[in-house]
C-alpha cells in the first residue's frame, strides 16, 4: 500500500537536521546530531566551550557541508548544493557571527547597507531610513561613519546585529549576540530579539552563554555536549532536569573550592 | 629499496601530487571566473576603485621602471655599437627590447610585487577574519566581489601600464643618446620607428594581458586559501609575489615562441 501524502507540507519544520557529524582532521565535534526548528520560534543553544555550537550555526547556512547527515532549510536540502545555489537560501536568513565580521574597508553605515545593495534596494533614501532605523534598534545610531577598526568589541557586535536584521530575514542566527555587551545592553538586544519574533514572526537561533538571557528569550533550549543534543526542552523542563550536569551548567558550578 | 630511497619516492611524489593538486585549483577558481562573467552583472563601482588602486597607484613604480631600463639598455648598446660604428641605430634596438620583452616582463614583475602581494594580503585578511564567510553568508559571491572587480581591472590597466613603460623607456632612450651621446634625433627617431612595427606592439599588449591574468589568478587564489592567521596572511603574500613572478617568467619564455610562430621575427623590414 503506498504511504498516505504527508498530512500537511505547512507542519514540516522549517529547519531539520538529521543525522549531522563533523569532524575537523582527527577531531570530531560533532556527531550525530538530530535537530527541528519550527517557524516563529527562538530555540537558545547552550552547551560547555568549544563544543560545536557555532559549528553547528554555519552548518544552517550552508558555510561548512557536513561529513554525513542532512539539513534541510524549508524542505530544500543543503547538502551538495553550490555557492550559488545556496546564496537565494542565504538571503532569507540574517547572520551574527561570534566575531561580528564586519568588512574593515567599510563604514558602519556601509555594513548595515550591505546586505540591503544586495537584495537589490536601489532608493538611497530607503536605504538610508533602513540602516539608520537598524542602527537606532542598537542603540548606535551615532556611529554610522566610524571604520569598524575603530569601535569596541561591544559595539562591533551590535552593528553585526544591525547587518543581520536589516534585511528583514525569516530566521536569524545569532552566535553569542551579547557577549562582551553591558546589562543594559544585554537587556536591549534580548527584548530586540523577542520583539522581531513578535511583530515579523522570525525564527531566531541564539547561542548564549548568558543563563539570564536563556531564561528570558527561550521558547526552547537545546545542549550540546559531547557533540551530540544533550538537552532539548522548554525553559521549566531545563530548569527542573534531575540532571546534574545541567544544574551544574545552570548555577555555574565548576565544583572547585579556593 | 632502502629506506631512503623510498622516503626520497614518496617526497617526490607528494610534490608532484602537490603541484598538480594547485593548478587543479587555480582551474576551479578560472571556472568560478567563467561562470561569475555569465551569470552575474559586473560590479562596476569596484572595478573602480581596483583600476585606481592598479592601474593609476602603479604608475610612479612603471614609469621609473621603464625609464631606467631604457636608459641604461642604451647606453649599452651604444657602448656596443659605437665599435661598429653603428651606433646612431642604437633606438632599433631598445624599441625592439622594449615592446617585445623588457616593457612587458619588468612591468609585469613591479606589479606583482605591488598589486599581487596586496591583493594575497588583503583578500587573506578578509579570509582569516571569518569576513569572506560573511560575505557567502549574506549570498554573495567571493570570487563575484572580490577577485572579478580585481580581474578586469588588471585586464584593462595591465596593457596601459606597459605601453607607458615602453614610452617612458623610448623617452629616456632618446635623452641618453641624443642629449647625452650626441646622436642627432632624427636619426635616433628614423631607426627606431623603421624597426618597430605593428608586431611589436602585438607582443607587448598580449604579454600584457596574459600576465596580468596570472598575476590576478594567482594572487586572488592564495588570498582565498589563506589559512593560520596573521602567519597565514605572511605565507599567502610572499607566495602570491613569487608564485606570479615565476609563472610569468616562465610564461613569458614559451608565449615568445608561441608569438614568433604567429609573428615571425625578420620577415618585416
Ligand atoms: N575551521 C575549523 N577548523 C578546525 N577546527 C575547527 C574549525 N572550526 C571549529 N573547529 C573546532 O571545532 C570545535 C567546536 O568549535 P565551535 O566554534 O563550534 O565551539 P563553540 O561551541 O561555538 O564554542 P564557544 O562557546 O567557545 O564559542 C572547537 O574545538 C574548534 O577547535
Ligand atoms: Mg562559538
Amino acid at each position: 500500500m503506498p504511504a498516505p501524502p504527508s498530512a500537511e507540507p505547512a507542519a514540516s519544520p522549517f529547519i531539520q537536521i538529521r543525522g549531522l557529524h563533523k569532524s575537523f582532521d582527527s577531531q570530531k565535534v560533532l556527531q550525530g546530531i538530530d535537530l527541528d526548528i519550527s517557524r516563529g520560534e527562538t530555540l537558545v543553544l547552550v552547551g560547555p566551550s568549544g563544543e560545536g555550537k557555532s559549528v553547528l550555526l554555519k552548518h544552517i547556512i550552508g558555510l561548512l557541508q557536513p561529513d554525513a547527515g542532512s539539513i534541510q532549510f524549508d524542505g530544500t536540502s543543503l547538502c551538495g548544493l553550490s555557492e550559488r545555489q545556496l546564496a537565494p537560501l542565504r538571503r532569507r536568513i540574517g547572520y551574527l557571527f561570534q566575531n561580528a565580521a564586519l568588512f574593515d574597508s567599510l563604514t558602519v553605515a556601509q555594513n548595515v547597507a550591505f546586505p540591503l545593495i544586495e537584495a537589490g534596494i536601489k532608493n538611497p533614501a530607503e536605504i538610508k531610513s533602513r540602516v539608520q532605523e537598524a542602527l537606532e534598534v542598537v542603540e548606535l545610531d551615532a556611529h554610522t561613519e566610524k571604520m569598524p577598526i575603530n569601535l569596541s568589541g561591544g559595539m562591533r557586535k551590535r552593528v553585526g546585529i544591525a547587518r543581520a536584521i536589516v534585511g528583514r530575514p525569516e530566521i536569524i542566527l545569532y552566535d553569542e549576540p551579547t557577549a562582551g555587551l553591558d546589562p543594559i545592553v544585554t537587556d536591549v538586544i534580548d527584548h530586540l530579539i523577542k520583539r522581531l519574533q513578535k511583530r515579523y514572526h522570525v525564527t531566531s537561533v541564539v547561542i548564549t552563554h548568558d543563563i539570564a538571557s536563556v531564561f528570558k528569550i527561550a521558547d526552547r533550549i537545546v545542549m550540546l555536549k559531547n557533540g551530540i543534543v544533550y538537552f532539548n526542552g522548554s525553559p521549566d523542563q531545563l530548569r527542573h532536569s534531575p540532571d546534574t550536569f545541567i544544574q551544574d551548567f545552570i548555577a555555574g558550578r565548576s565544583g572547585m573550592t579556593s | 629499496m632502502d629506506d631512503s630511497s623510498r622516503g626520497l619516492i614518496s617526497t617526490l611524489g607528494r610534490a608532484v601530487l602537490n603541484f598538480i593538486n594547485y593548478f587543479g585549483q587555480l582551474g576551479i577558481l578560472l571556472g568560478e571566473g567563467f561562470e561569475s562573467l555569465v551569470k552575474t552583472k559586473p560590479r562596476l563601482h569596484l572595478m573602480m576603485e581596483q583600476i585606481v588602486r592598479i592601474g593609476f597607484g602603479s604608475q610612479v613604480v612603471v614609469i621609473v621602471t621603464g625609464a631606467f631600463t631604457g636608459a641604461v639598455f642604451t647606453a649599452q648598446s651604444y657602448f656596443k655599437f659605437r665599435d661598429f660604428g653603428i651606433e646612431s641605430t642604437v633606438g632599433s634596438i631598445v624599441s625592439v627590447s622594449l615592446f617585445r620583452e623588457l616593457g612587458p616582463v619588468l612591468t609585469g614583475l613591479m606589479v606583482a610585487g605591488r598589486v599581487g602581494a596586496a591583493m594575497a594580503a588583503e583578500i587573506g585578511t578578509m579570509k582569516v577574519s571569518e569576513q569572506i564567510d560573511a560575505l557567502r553568508a549574506m549570498g554573495v559571491h567571493p570570487v563575484d566581489y572580490l577577485a572579478m572587480p580585481r580581474f578586469f581591472a588588471m585586464t584593462i590597466s595591465m596593457p596601459l601600464l606597459i605601453a607607458e613603460a615602453v614610452a617612458f623607456g623610448l623617452g629616456a632612450s632618446w635623452f641618453v643618446a641624443v642629449l647625452g651621446f650626441g646622436i642627432p634625433s632624427a636619426w635616433f627617431w628614423m631607426h627606431t620607428i623603421d624597426h618597430t612595427n605593428l608586431e611589436d606592439l602585438s607582443y607587448a599588449m598580449i604579454k600584457g594581458l596574459v600576465f596580468g591574468m596570472l598575476i590576478v589568478v594567482i594572487s586572488c587564489h592564495q588570498g582565498l586559501s589563506t589559512t593560520n592567521g596573521a602567519v597565514g596572511v605572511g605565507q599567502s603574500t610572499t607566495r602570491a609575489v613569487v608564485f606570479s613572478s615565476l609563472a610569468l617568467l616562465v610564461t613569458n619564455f614559451f608565449l615568445t615562441l608561441l608569438l614568433n610562430y604567429i609573428f615571425p621575427m625578420g620577415t618585416i623590414t
